[in-house]
This record gives structure tokens, sequence and C-alpha cells, in this order.
């Protein structure tokens, strides 16, 4: 009787420690330290500045392959982000121009295209957020750069891309974030350097992702780690858009006043 | 073998030798394009027309300064064409075989002012169909369908100062508006009141070298765009005047003379625009002011909603003047069409893009159909398929233009 009473207290003991290593392990793979890791993330990898030039190659469901050119301007990271964007061939987008300056948490950003041919900008609606950004797999919102602190984050587990151990991050969109065209984004955090190999985008109501990012050729350039290849590919229509970055430079001072409209709609320029 | 034809055959080897986009500071276009006619309203008007073009632009960076000179050469199968004279301005009342596009200098006065010298083209409307704010530009109407816009010899001063912008245009010398040429399909008269097969002969009256100064304030708010703008000097849209006092009978039918005069004209606009739920809002309206008595004064206003549909936007526009104007309205070619309302609808596709507009005049009831598609078939060849169809009462601005009505087809081939 004695020694039942020993063996109860022992199995009890079992389950109550296999309990707390279960809510630990909770707890470690739960929203805080996803918060942190995407944190430590941005620290790690900001830049004052970052720009390029790049290709892009768009390939449809038939294979049939769209080339253009473009060069793009970066000032800030993430939630400070402002970003200029110029194509520079085939000729039909030649010129054509996109800016995007981030606002306060709980605003989209204010977005705007230059077309050449009308001489002016236009204005980008927060509701055409999921329009292709100039034919390519690539949505308005899609050129938005990361920022976590718009997002309800979770850790859900550990996975292997391509050889290298990653973080599985699933990440919410938070109505005072602004509106999203996701549902849910999970991300692929390489351990080592917590930079981005992948990303998972689910549209509202969709239960399969409807977009991969893809990000490759992670090189070091002036001390700062960056992908030399991204590619998007829209798993519904079985197209995808490959980036292929070149000249890529950071830290680099930049024109007074190269974010901002009035440099937007200047024909022929930056 | 003429030279003529020496050059036509290096284009089309040019044009066969596979080559990239090139991404630096030249590019270019060549088009073969054709069009079929439903009907003909004189003997001048044939049932086809072909229109080849050559565009090449050059663009390069000295320092902080841009330069940029473009040449287009056409060749036209009709009487739209003009002779092959020197015009760099634009000045004559038909399209130049050889037109000067681009020939500008932009310099950097300080990192937040830019001043620019040249001929180039302005873009200040906001609403896309009808902006009162561009209705003061330049265009060439000679194909009344493609409603294209002319660069014009001008110095402009744009700078920038937190949320606001402004730009300060003085344009010297009058580029004129070019109409279609009068009695053809695409500007026909009434012939009520004129004895049958009367000729109109328009006369190549030179405009006034005076042009016009204009500025303009804009605004940034969060998603509100506020702007204002004034502009005095001469308009560029020619009145006509048709000289029945020295009309000359022939033997078949009377001729008259037609003269063009240039009105000066005051304006003040103003334009509002913002982000409301899916849509972008836009609203413009304009006062115009001139002693001129063919001319007189408008108020015109427009109002417009932009709403993207996946990767295409729906446009409704709708315009009018709220005064009465003092001649027939299609002698004021900036008001003719008003009050209208312009719904356009356009969409990229993996294989081209399409487009979609209906414009329908409202005093009258007629309007004007459009549609086009263009298929890739590479990054730089491109085909186009369209048609214009202008229906509805012969009284109206676009019901009059039925022998108008076409199909075209156009090839491209872009470097």
């Amino acid at each position: 009787m004695h020694e039942n009473r020993s063996v109860r207290k022992i199995l009890l003991l079992l389950a109550l420690a296999a309990l707390l290593t279960a809510m630990s392990a909770c707890l470690a793979w739960g929203g805080a330290d996803a918060r942190a890791l995407l944190k430590e993330s941005e620290n790690r990898h900001r830049t004052r500045t970052q720009q390029y030039a790049g290709d892009l190659t768009v390939v449809n469901k038939d294979g049939k392959v769209r080339k253009k050119g473009w060069k793009s301007f970066r000032e800030g990271y993430a939630g400070d982000a402002r970003n200029l964007i110029r194509f520079t061939d085939p000729p039909e987008v030649k010129g054509v121009g996109f800016l995007s300056l981030s606002r306060s948490a709980g605003q989209n950003p204010d977005q705007w295209l230059y077309l050449p041919s009308m001489k002016r900008e236009r204005r980008i609606a927060a509701q055409d957020r999921d329009a292709s950004f100039v034919g390519t797999d690539f949505n308005y919102e899609d050129m938005e750069e990361f920022d976590h602190e718009k997002y309800k984050v979770a850790l859900q587990g550990e996975e292997t891309l391509n050889g290298y151990p990653c973080y599985v991050i699933a990440a919410t969109p938070l109505e005072k974030g602004g509106k999203s065209v996701y549902e849910k984004k999970i991300l692929y955090l390489r351990k080592d350097i917590l930079y981005l190999l992948r990303e998972d985008l689910y549209r509202k109501g969709e239960k399969e992702p409807t977009k991969r990012l893809i990000l490759s050729d992670i090189q070091k350039i002036d001390g700062h780690w960056v992908a030399r290849k991204m590619e998007m590919s829209d798993l519904r229509k079985g197209s995808r858009t490959t980036v292929l970055l070149k000249e890529i430079a950071f830290d680099r001072p930049q024109a007074v006043g190269r974010f901002t409209l009035r440099n937007l709609n200047r024909e022929g320029g930056d | 073998m003429t030279s003529f034809r020496i050059a036509v055959r290096l284009l089309i080897l040019l044009l066969l030798i596979p080559s990239p986009a090139l991404a630096q500071g030249i590019s270019g276009y060549a088009e073969a394009k054709g069009f079929a006619y439903d009907g003909r309203s004189n003997s001048r008007d044939p049932w086809l027309l072909g229109w080849g073009t050559l565009f090449g632009k050059w663009e390069e960076r000295v320092g902080g300064a841009q330069l940029t000179a473009s040449v287009r050469g056409e060749w036209i199968t009709s009487v739209e064409r003009g002779t092959l004279v020197f015009d760099p301005a634009d000045r004559h009342i038909r399209r130049a075989p050889l037109s000067v596009r681009d020939l500008w200098v932009r310099l950097p006065l300080t990192p937040s002012l830019d001043l620019q010298l040249g001929r180039f083209q302005l873009g200040w409307g906001k609403t896309d169909g009808y902006s009162p704010a561009d209705a003061f530009l330049p265009r060439d109407l000679s194909d009344p369908f493609s409603d294209e816009k002319l660069p014009l010899w001008a110095l402009r001063l744009s700078g920038e100062e937190g949320a606001f912008r402004f730009e300060a245009v003085a344009s010297p010398v009058t580029t004129p508006w070019r109409l279609p040429v009068l009695g053809s399909r695409n500007a026909p008269l009434t012939v009520e009141g004129f004895p049958e097969g009367t000729v109109f002969n328009e006369l190549d009256t030179p405009p006034p070298w005076a042009g016009f100064a204009a500025l303009r304030l804009l605004a940034t708010f969060g998603e509100w765009d506020i702007g204002a703008w004034g502009r005095f000097g001469v308009r560029p849209a020619p009145l006509l005047a048709f000289r029945f006092d020295r009309a000359t009978p022939t033997s078949t039918g009377l001729v008259v003379p037609v003269e063009r005069r240039y009105a000066r004209e005051e304006g003040v606009g103003v334009e509002l625009s913002r982000i409301v739920g899916a849509f972008v809002l836009r609203g413009e309206a304009a006062a115009l002011f001139s002693g001129d008595r063919d001319l007189g004064n408008a108020y015109i206003g427009s109002l417009s909603l932009e709403r993207g549909f996946g990767d295409g936007t729906l446009l409704i526009t709708l315009a009018g003047n709220a005064k009465t104007t003092p001649v027939d309205a299609s002698l004021l070619f900036d008001r003719a069409i008003l009050p209208v309302l312009i719904t356009a609808w356009n969409r990229t596709e993996e294989w081209g893009e399409w487009k979609l507009v209906w414009t329908a005049e409202l005093r009258h009831g007629d309007g004007l159909l459009k549609g086009e598609a263009g298929y890739n078939l590479t990054d730089l060849w491109k085909l186009t398929i369209g048609g214009e169809l202008p229906y509805g009462s012969e009284k109206g601005p676009f019901g009059t233009l039925d022998a108008a009505r076409r199909v075209h087809v156009a090839l491209r081939r872009s470097w």
C-alpha cells in the first residue's frame, strides 16, 4: 500500500515535470520569443540606406518570359522605410516610377505611381494593394518592407530549408497595422543570421498559401547580408517573378529630395 | 533606287535584327498602323488609311543636369499630314512629317529647385479623360479619337518645401491646337445653311508669338491632395472665322475661306483629391475669363472616381460647363464635348492589356465607344487591334462623326 503511494507520487511528479517542460517549450515558442527574434533580425539587418539595380523576369504559366530592368533606392528600414523605384527597360515601362513612404503605425504607407504617358503621378488607394505591381507577381503590399510591429507573431517551430535550420514564424496582420491583403504570413528565418529565406502568403479566407517568396544567393556586401535573388511565385496562377539584384550599395548618402513626389514626377530622373 | 527606298530597307533590316532593350539613353519605336473605315464622308476620305511612325529619344545626364531630345517621323496616307517644312514649334495647321517632340534640359538650381527649359509636354490635370487644368495645353485633334497632347516651348521652375510644391511655367511661343481638316470625316460640318458642294478653304493663319504663363501650387496632407492654379495669356485653341464675305463660287460649289484667331483668356482653378475607401476621388473646378465676344467666360467642373480591380482600373469622370458658350460649342474645342460622362476600364493580362472607354455626351445623347487590346508578341514587339464607334444624334459632337467609325491594327517594335 505504502509502495503504491510512492509510485503514485513519483508518477505525479513525472507528470508535473512533463507538463512544466511542455509549458516551458510552449512559452519558448510563444509570441514573445518570435517578437524577440524579429526585433533582433531587424536590428542586425537595419541599414540607413540601400540602393541597387535589378533585373526582373516574369515567367507565366505557359513559360512565356518578360524581362524588366529597374533601379531602387531606399532610406530607413521596415516601419520607417521610404522607397523609390524607377524602371529602366523595356521601352513600354521605361520611366515608370513608384514611390512608397511609410506612415505612423496603423496607417498604410502612401504610395504613388508615375506614368510617363500621363506626365503625372497616380495615387495608389489602400484597396489597390492587391493589384499587380507593373505586371509582376508582386502586388503593391509586397513592395512594402515587412514591419513586425504591424503583425501578431508566434513561433510555430523549426524547419530546415536548403540545409539551413530556420525558425518558422506565423505573422497575422493586426487591424491597427493598416489594411492587409493577407490573412497570414509564414516566415522562415535562417537561425544563424536571422535572415528571411522564405515567406508563404495566405490571402484572406485561403487555407493554402497563394503566393511564396523565396530569397536566395545570400551574400555579405559592405558588412550586410543581402539576398541577391528573390523569387515570388503565384501558386494559383502558376507564374513567377524573379528579381536579381546588381550593383548593391548600403549606407550611401541619398540625394536631397529623392523620396519626394516632385522627384517622382521628374521625367528622366531617378 | 531612291534614298527613301534605301532608308526603308535599312530600317526593315534593323527591325529584324534581334537585340535586347537598351537600358541606356536611347529608346524609341517604329510602328505601322492601318485604319479601315465604315464609310466615307466625301471623296477626300478613303476607306483605308496607312500610318507609319518612327520615333527616337535620347536621354543623358551631365552632372546634375538632365538632357532629353526626341524626334518623330511620320508617313500618313491622308491630308492630315502637312508638307515637309521645318516646323520645330508645331505652328502649322497640319502635322509635320518630321517633328521635334522633346528638346529640353533640366538644371537643379538648389536641391529643392529645378529649372527646365526647352520643348516638353506638360500634364497638370488630376482627372483623366477631361481636366480643366489640362484644357489650356495645346492638343493635336487631327485624329479626334487619339487626342494627343502637344509639347510646347517653355521655361518651368519647380520646387518643393515640406508638404508644398509649386510649378511656374512661361511659354513664350504659342503652339496652337491642331484641328482636323474641316469638312472631312474627322470634322464634318452641318451642311444646313450652306449651299450643296460648299468647300472650306482653311488658311494657314500664323498664330501669335506670345504664349501664356501659369502658376500651380500643390500640397499633400495625408490622404488629401490640394492644388490651385492660375494662368494668363493667349489661349492656344483657335477660334474659327468663316469668311463668307470672301466666298468665291466655283463650278463645283462655293469655296469659303476659314481664318483662325487666338483670344486672350485668364483662368483660375482648384483641385482636390483624396482616398475614400476603395476609391480615389478627384474634383477640379476652373473659372475662365475672356473679353472675346465668341469665347466669353466658362465655369468648368469635373469629378472623377477611380477604383482598382485586380491589376486594372475603372475610372468614371463627369465634366460640365455651368455657362452656355456664346457660339456653337463645337467651335470651342476644349468645351465641345461638355457636359460629358467618361467611363474607362483597363486591365493588364498575362498576354498584354486591354481597355474599354465609353464617352457619353449628355446634351444630345450621342457618344463614343472605344476598345483596344494589345498583345505582347515579345518584350519589344506588340500587336494592337481596336476600334472606335461614335454613335447617336448628328447634332452632337460624337454622333456627327459617324463616318469616322473604324477599326485599326498596329504593329510596334520598340527599342
